[in-house]
């Protein structure tokens, strides 16, 4: 009998235990389980659980950092620039510091206003992206923060690392569904550590950062 | 010691109005409920006064930011750039599903900023940011000096 763990929120799916709650008796073998079944914690699909090993098999080569484009004389695009400002804001609004947080605001939307569009917008072009972060940019980013030993970056890139993986679950579902994927229901994005989740209401706790419920938000339909 | 104010968080605030009656100064009656900085004299009365733990004792000047390695924070930057690179092209996608992949971008982001070096506002790596900002072409420089005048730098004291 083999345990399954979910990549995103590491949900256990125990062959030897099923899920009696929900009508899936004790012994059903993974390979049974309907390909429409989705994890109960974060929603993810079955192609995002993993054979839980003894052992992780480690790296064979060490990754590398992906390659970018400079970011021309200002060694930042705007948008970058645009995000140090947000994030300052935010920072701003813990500290309950509202003037300072609306002049990063204005200024995070300035360099928002700036920025180009790009020429090639599509959900392919997405999901490049995407996935470049989860087979390069991670790996390399991970093997760094543990060398450095910098609790505070593993800390953000296992969050962020999640929720990509959940996108990139999320957008190759809708590359093969289209619109129907969405109709009838909510998307939601935890305000805290950008979890999305494709449901009828938003998860009682983030499966990846743990806040309650309400920290989530509805994407615009339509928007 | 360092210099404390008090910070009293809204959602969390039930009105029950204990800090009103215990304040030295009257700083925690305000029209806007945000506790008066400039009144408050820091003694703490109001945060243990209150039944709901809605009041934070915040120390005036922050202390410095944990030091980053350089090669962590080249790292997170190359994700970063990633990350908005895909709110980019997210933001020019229709549909909910795109407004998500978009928003979740922007917060990835941050966070990953956050880590990269701009924890605090008030830090001199945000300050030398600011700074840099002037010479931007149409940024809006009454809003960078504002900035620059009223957050509250330690190491402003240091270089006086
Ligand atoms: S004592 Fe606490 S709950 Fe009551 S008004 Fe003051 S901050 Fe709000
Ligand atoms: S810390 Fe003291 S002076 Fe400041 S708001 Fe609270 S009770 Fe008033
Ligand atoms: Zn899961
Ligand atoms: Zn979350």
């Amino acid at each position: 009998m083999k345990q399954m763990v979910c990549s995103v929120c590491s949900y256990t799916y125990d062959e030897s235990k099923g899920i009696p709650e929900a009508g899936i008796a004790p012994g059903t073998r993974w390979e049974d389980l309907p390909e429409g079944w989705r994890c109960p914690w974060c929603g993810a699909s079955k192609d995002m659980f993993r054979e839980k090993a003894e052992a992780p098999a480690p790296a064979p080569e060490p990754p590398q950092m992906p390659a970018q484009e400079p970011g021309g004389e200002w060694q930042l695009s705007a948008l970058e620039l645009s995000v140090i400002c947000s994030n300052l804001a935010r920072g701003c609004e813990k500290q309950y510091l509202p003037e300072q947080e609306k002049g990063f605001r204005e200024l995070a939307e300035f360099f928002r206003a700036r920025s180009v569009p790009a020429p090639d917008a599509g959900t392919q072009a997405l999901l490049q992206l995407v996935e470049r972060d989860l087979s390069s940019g991670y790996p390399y980013a991970h093997t760094a923060a543990g060398e450095a030993a910098d609790r505070g970056a593993l800390r953000a890139l296992t969050w962020s690392e999640k929720v990509t993986r959940m996108l990139q679950n999320l957008l190759s579902r809708y590359e093969k569904e289209g619109e129907a994927m969405l109709e009838h229901t909510g998307v939601y994005v935890c305000s805290v550590c950008g979890f999305v989740y494709v449901g009828d209401a938003p998860p009682s706790i983030c499966p990846v950062c743990k806040v309650p419920g309400w920290k989530f938000e509805q994407a615009g339909k339509g928007a | 010691m360092a210099e404390l104010y008090a910070v009293r968080n809204l959602r969390l605030c039930t009105k029950d109005c204990l800090c009103l009656y215990v304040c030295p100064t009257g700083a925690t009656d305000t029209e806007d409920s945000i506790i008066d900085r400039n009144k408050c004299v820091g003694c703490g009365a109001c945060a243990n006064a209150c039944p709901s733990a809605a009041i934070s004792m915040v120390p005036k000047v922050m202390p410095p930011q944990q030091p980053k390695e350089e090669r962590v924070a080249e790292a997170l930057r190359s994700l970063i750039r990633s990350k908005t690179q895909a709110e980019n092209l997210a933001a020019q996608l229709p549909g909910a599903l795109a407004a998500a992949a978009a928003r979740s971008s922007r917060l990835m982001a941050e966070d990953l900023c956050r880590e990269s070096g701009y924890m605090l506002p008030q830090s001199e790596e945000a300050r030398v940011f600011l700074e840099r900002l002037r010479t931007y072409p149409g940024i809006p420089l009454e809003v960078v000096e504002g900035l620059l005048n009223t957050l509250p730098f330690p190491e402003k004291r240091d270089r006086k």
